[in-house]
């Protein structure tokens, strides 16, 4: 399906197939609307360190201007595919000065409510679900404010697959909709944020793009 | 557990006598054999010991930013591991079994020949002939009151113990971003590629807990390193920094306050046109050890050979006690008890 700018992305239902889980590459997204989302360079202002805003004030960051986005729902199990383009893949963490590429979707913990440019607060909690190259285990990580993330010890029932291809990464999360943490179940509308993260540029931490609000994603009944 | 900006209840100190110091490395394996045989640790020298004037470990070790100018942070580097050396493999097998009689080469671990290593320049030293010098310098994490790596963190990854002021890394916040790493003016923090966190020093702190001196400091058979906390009167640090002064913290400039300090390097005196010694001048150069110790390093060395000349006609010194300290337990502080008497659990890993 072509990509549309737009900042609700529709999730699709899929019949699931024999084939296992909808990966990176699968036919399966076909039926789903890919729709591509700008992304901004996060402020520095707000990064919490005063180092990372001094070292970082004469550099470039925030250097993927969009990713392509998709969800559906296949045998219970939602799937969010984000695709973007890599200046130099980093596909792992080879040295003291390399930094892996990386993406990540962020959720309110409730649904709702909390605010995305502050990664949450002490009332409202966000969740993502974060993937570095080179690692076959997503974090699943909590915020209630910049700088205060931790993650979730597994299971937690998030499991993302990664596919170098094209030039692009092709990177999908998945998670049965009746897993317990953020609540997403069949027919809801739930806030999602995305960002990305360039290995080549050292973007790690606050350093990176993102969606500066909330888009919608619509999870099919 | 505190913070940045607060200072800690108690400060724990350590001072290195540079002029005792034989470069044997006993410090390197001890805290080597003891922390950092791990996975992803081979290639981390925790403490390490160079030859001074020298590249360092990582190569051009002061040269790589980090710290604070004016108050400021100042933005750094942090090197590649080839750059603090590899943890190389020799191609023993061809030495010992080959037909070709060849020496024993190191390899990195792509194969190719090392172009650095830990005290890589070990053999080269400054000054010309036959004035020449050379001192070891030994390192190991500061713990400085000013932590460039804490603050750079952005997420509370490090934090200070409020007991004795060590810095130590959180390893279940660390996310492997390498701020600390590449703001730390020292270059003491590694990186674990397996584990991808940052891991350094941990002053030996458990061995601290039990009453026994850190590795390195028991370890050293030169009686180089001195340890005790900063608010003990008696203790070797106050003394050496706050008293004698003769004990100073490692560039200064590089803003982090730092709680290693170091006693500088004498040398012999410097050769006058006849051959002989002039002991009027210094074989180190002035200005070099200004940059290292900063503008106390003068006075220090005059305290020093002042002491030292005391000693020399009979009389006795105060300072050159302490930096004798003909009874060992004396350098360890409160951290006097034999590891070997203590119960230990049985290793289970």
């Amino acid at each position: 399906m072509t990509a549309v700018t737009a900042s609700r992305i529709v999730g699709a239902r899929i019949a699931p197939t024999k084939d296992g889980p909808l990966g990176p590459l699968s036919a399966g997204w076909g039926a789903a609307v890919e729709v591509e989302v700008p992304l901004e360079p996060t402020p520095l202002e707000v990064q919490p360190s005063a180092y990372v805003r001094t070292a970082w004030a004469d550099r470039k960051h925030g250097a993927t201007p969009s990713v392509r986005a998709a969800a559906a729902v296949a045998g219970g199990v939602l799937h969010v595919r984000l695709r973007w383009k890599a200046l130099n893949p980093r596909p792992a963490i080879t040295d003291n000065n390399v930094f892996a590429d990386a993406c990540a979707v962020l959720f309110p913990l409730d649904g709702k409510g909390a605010e995305l440019a502050t990664m949450g607060d002490a009332a409202h909690p966000v969740q993502a679900w974060h993937w570095r190259a080179g690692t076959a285990i997503p974090f699943v990580i909590q915020a209630t404010g910049l700088g205060t993330v931790t993650r979730q010890a597994p299971p937690h029932g998030v499991s993302v697959e990664a596919t170098w291809n094209a030039d692009e990464w092709s990177v999908v999360f998945s998670r049965p909709l009746e897993e317990q943490g953020v609540p997403i179940r069949g027919g809801a509308t739930v806030p999602i944020g995305i960002a990305v993260w360039q290995g080549a540029l050292e973007e790690r931490a606050g350093l990176k793009s993102h969606t500066p609000g909330w888009l919608t994603l619509e999870v099919p009944a | 557990m505190g913070t940045a900006t607060s200072r800690p209840a108690r400060q724990l100190a350590m001072v290195f006598d540079l002029n005792k110091c034989l470069g044997c490395q006993s410090c390197s394996i001890a805290c080597k054999t003891l922390w950092t045989d791990g996975p992803g640790m081979e290639s981390m020298w925790w403490n390490i010991v160079n030859t001074m004037p020298g590249g360092g470990t990582p190569r051009d070790v002061f040269s790589h930013g980090g710290g604070y100018r004016d108050g400021q942070p100042v933005p750094g580097k942090f090197p590649a591991q080839r750059e603090y050396g590899e943890a190389w493999d020799f191609d023993q097998q061809a030495v010992f079994s080959g037909s070709e009689r060849i020496p024993l080469h190191p390899r990195e671990r792509d194969g190719s020949t090392p172009s650095w290593g830990p005290n890589w320049d070990e053999d080269l030293g400054g000054g010309v002939y036959p004035d020449s010098f050379f001192f070891y310098l030994q390192q190991i994490c500061a713990n400085c009151s000013k932590p460039a790596c804490l603050e750079a963190c952005p997420r509370e990854g490090l934090y200070r113990r409020e007991e004795d002021g060590i810095i130590l890394i959180d390893e279940e916040r660390c996310n492997g971003y390498r701020f600390c790493a590449e703001a730390c003016p020292y270059k003491r923090i590694y990186f674990n590629p397996q584990r991808a966190v940052a891991q350094k020093c941990i002053a030996c702190y458990p061995r601290l807990e039990a009453g026994v001196a850190p590795a390195c400091v028991r370890q050293c058979p030169g009686r180089v390193r001195h340890i005790d906390y900063m608010d003990n009167k008696e203790g070797h640090p106050h003394k050496l920094v706050n008293e004698w002064k003769v004990a100073l913290p490692l560039r200064p400039d590089f803003g982090t306050e730092p709680n290693v300090f170091y006693v500088p390097p004498l040398a012999p005196s410097a050769f006058n046109e006849g051959g002989e010694f002039d002991d009027t001048k210094r074989r180190i150069p002035a200005e070099y050890l200004r940059e290292m110790f900063g503008p106390g390093v003068d006075a220090a060395l005059e305290t020093i050979e002042r002491e030292r000349e005391k000693t020399t006609r009979g009389e006795s010194s105060e300072l050159m006690d302490i930096l004798i300290s003909r009874d060992w337990n004396d350098l360890m502080g409160p951290f006097t008890q034999n590891p070997a008497e203590l119960i230990r659990p049985p290793v289970t890993r």
